[in-house]
């Protein structure tokens, strides 16, 4: 099967495409009977025959979402794949243990609060303040939920999945306040962020989601073979010559800096990291050197699909995709729990 | 080959191992056996480089763990442990793969298949290696991954070493015979066992040293006729017995209740 792996990735860049594509083809706006093709060619020779509206539509709002829901996508199903190798346990997804909540309040936090904090941090961080307060929140809740959840490398997924829920509600309490605190302006940013949506995309935001995302991937993607043998418990991984505490340092940063990244640039879009593995494991059982390459692209197409859907399902609004996301992963999580009843 | 000189391990002050001296030579086997809660898995452990840097250095061929090669040190030695862990949900052909991680980067080389297939065979799974693991009973999961621990360190190496911690648990008489079969050929081509049982008379029969402890201590060390005597046993047991030979193989035969 592992000699396979190659194909699989080809098939499914191939779905992924024609998928990327079929979505720039729906949404509420309707071209003038050009084609894509023909729109990209008079861009490219600069003919003024096509209308600007046209050109804006698709190159400034289509094109880039399509782009953000790919690497949304890929990053937060990549992230939940190495939680799930980490933890032993295919619960383990930034959301339900609570590293989604953290990055929210963290984002909420200097969303409502920045302006105060301002003056005493570097100028060069302003831009990307929410961004790297995001990523603090969820590295800080990801230290925590694996203190209190894990002890001699075996994780309580109880514990875990309460720790989660801790979390969830000390960020949702802190989120309610600070919308009571909030100014008008502040409250839309928000509510935005807790539902989830792709509508913010630009091409500024996917070049810093790209740069992070391989950062992130090339470290990540080829640690399928050290997920493998740590199931076989943390001591018999390293006579395997598998670097255990090294590799769960890198994967917590790591996952942190997705996760928040993500959740700065896209609010809360939940389950992501548990549907995706959950398909994967169903296809080709837990062998993480197959389903952790297979979840960067199956998250894309996911989450690419989910939102072609949320912004074309009710015309001319569109639902937020966290909504669409939970109304996914809710059941495939029940289906988890009946499944490992025993085990818990 | 391995040389380790005042081994103690204490656990919440309760001392469990206390000034252990080893040392094995190349091509030997040694069996350390002992009663319940006689520190022997700790032993092993220590010896395995599990429980992270001893105070006194632990040599494996002239150097430290800490001194080798993370990368190659898989290579020259593999360790089966006791417990293993429960829920694997991959195929019997997967987990004994595991055991030529440290051979290939991200796709299996024929080598890697060929070691896989020998060392399933050499422990009878070779019918079961499209199961699923979890599906298994518990003496075929021991034969696993003890074929995934043979899969490890079939390469070229000379003076390989391996530490078992019972790996006989489980299994039927067949299969315990073929283990220390397997077992006494690695030794034979110059390679090392460090082996933890519980059965004295298999050790009597295979075992080129015994190391015999309580209560975190050696009791003795040397061969198996001169550590299997009526005195040592009786006592370190607590039980009585009668050792006589082995009319078979003129080992030391122990018998208890007598």
């Amino acid at each position: 099967m592992q000699n396979k792996l190659p194909l699989y990735i080809f098939l499914s860049l191939v779905l992924l495409l024609v998928l990327a594509a079929g979505a720039l083809y729906m949404g509420v706006y309707e071209f003038e009977k050009h084609s894509f093709f023909a729109i990209f060619q008079a861009i490219f020779n600069n003919d003024s025959s096509i209308p600007d509206s046209d050109k804006y539509v698709l190159l400034e709002l289509r094109l880039p979402r399509i782009v953000m829901s790919i690497l949304v996508g890929s990053a937060l199903a990549v992230s939940g794949t190495c939680l799930q190798g980490m933890f032993k346990n295919p619960l383990a997804s930034p959301d339900l243990i609570g590293i989604t909540s953290g990055a929210m309040l963290f984002a909420a936090v200097s969303i409502v609060l920045g302006s105060h904090f301002k003056p005493y941090i570097p100028e060069v961080f302003h831009f990307s303040m929410l961004s790297i307060a995001a990523f603090l929140g969820a590295l800080l809740t990801m230290t925590i939920v694996y203190r209190i959840s894990t002890s001699n490398g075996k994780t309580n997924v109880v514990v875990m999945l309460l720790s989660g829920v801790a979390i969830t509600a000390i960020s949702f309490a802190t989120t309610g306040f600070l919308i009571y605190l909030s100014k008008e302006e502040q409250l839309r940013d928000l509510t935005f962020w807790n539902l989830g949506s792709l509508g913010g995309a630009t091409w500024t935001k996917n070049a810093i989601l790209a740069a992070i995302i391989l950062i992130a991937f090339s470290f990540l993607i080829t640690k399928g073979k050290a997920l493998n043998a740590m199931m076989l418990g943390e001591r018999d991984a390293q006579h395997l010559g598998v670097p255990v505490e090294k590799i769960k340092k890198k994967i917590v940063v790591l996952t942190a800096l997705l996760v928040g990244t993500c959740v700065a640039f896209s609010g809360n879009i939940g389950f992501i990291g548990l549907i995706v593995p959950y398909i994967l494991r169903l296809l080709f059982k837990s062998n993480y050197h197959i389903i952790l390459p297979m979840s960067a692209i199956f998250g894309s197409i996911l989450l690419l699909t989910a939102d072609t859907i949320s912004r074309t399902i009710v015309p001319p609004s569109e639902i937020p995709i966290g909504i669409l996301t939970a109304f996914m992963g809710a059941p495939i999580f029940i289906a988890i729990l009946i499944r490992n009843k025993k085990s818990m | 080959m391995l040389e380790a000189c005042k081994i103690s391990y204490s656990h919440k002050k309760f001392s469990i191992l206390e000034n252990i001296d080893v040392s094995v030579n190349y091509g030997e086997l040694l069996v350390i056996v002992g009663p319940n809660g006689a520190g022997k898995s700790t032993l092993l452990s220590m010896l395995a480089n599990e429980m992270g840097q001893s105070e006194e250095p632990i040599y494996f061929k002239k150097k430290t763990f800490e001194e080798w090669d993370q990368k190659i040190l898989p290579q020259h030695k593999a360790k089966f442990s006791q417990q293993n862990s429960n829920d694997i949900p991959l195929t019997v052909n997967d987990v004994v793969m595991m055991g030529r991680y440290p051979y290939f980067n991200s796709v299996p080389q024929q080598s890697d298949i060929d070691a896989v297939m020998k060392s399933m065979a050499e422990t009878d799974v070779v019918a079961m290696k499209d199961r699923d693991y979890n599906t298994l009973s518990g003496g075929e999961r021991q034969r696993v991954h003890l074929a995934r621990v043979l899969a490890q360190l079939e390469n070229d190496i000379a003076h390989k070493l391996v530490f078992m911690d019972e790996p006989l648990n489980n299994l039927d008489i067949l299969h315990q015979h073929r283990i220390l079969h397997t077992l006494k050929n690695f030794t034979e081509l110059g390679n090392t066992a460090i082996v933890v049982l519980h059965d004295l008379n298999l050790a009597a029969q295979f075992a080129d040293q015994v190391l015999l402890l309580k209560k975190g201590k050696i009791v003795s060390h040397d061969k198996p006729e001169k550590v299997f005597t009526k005195e040592i046993i009786s006592k370190v047991y607590n039980f009585p017995c009668t050792i006589c030979l082995n009319p078979v193989n003129q080992n030391p035969l122990i018998i208890f209740g007598t």
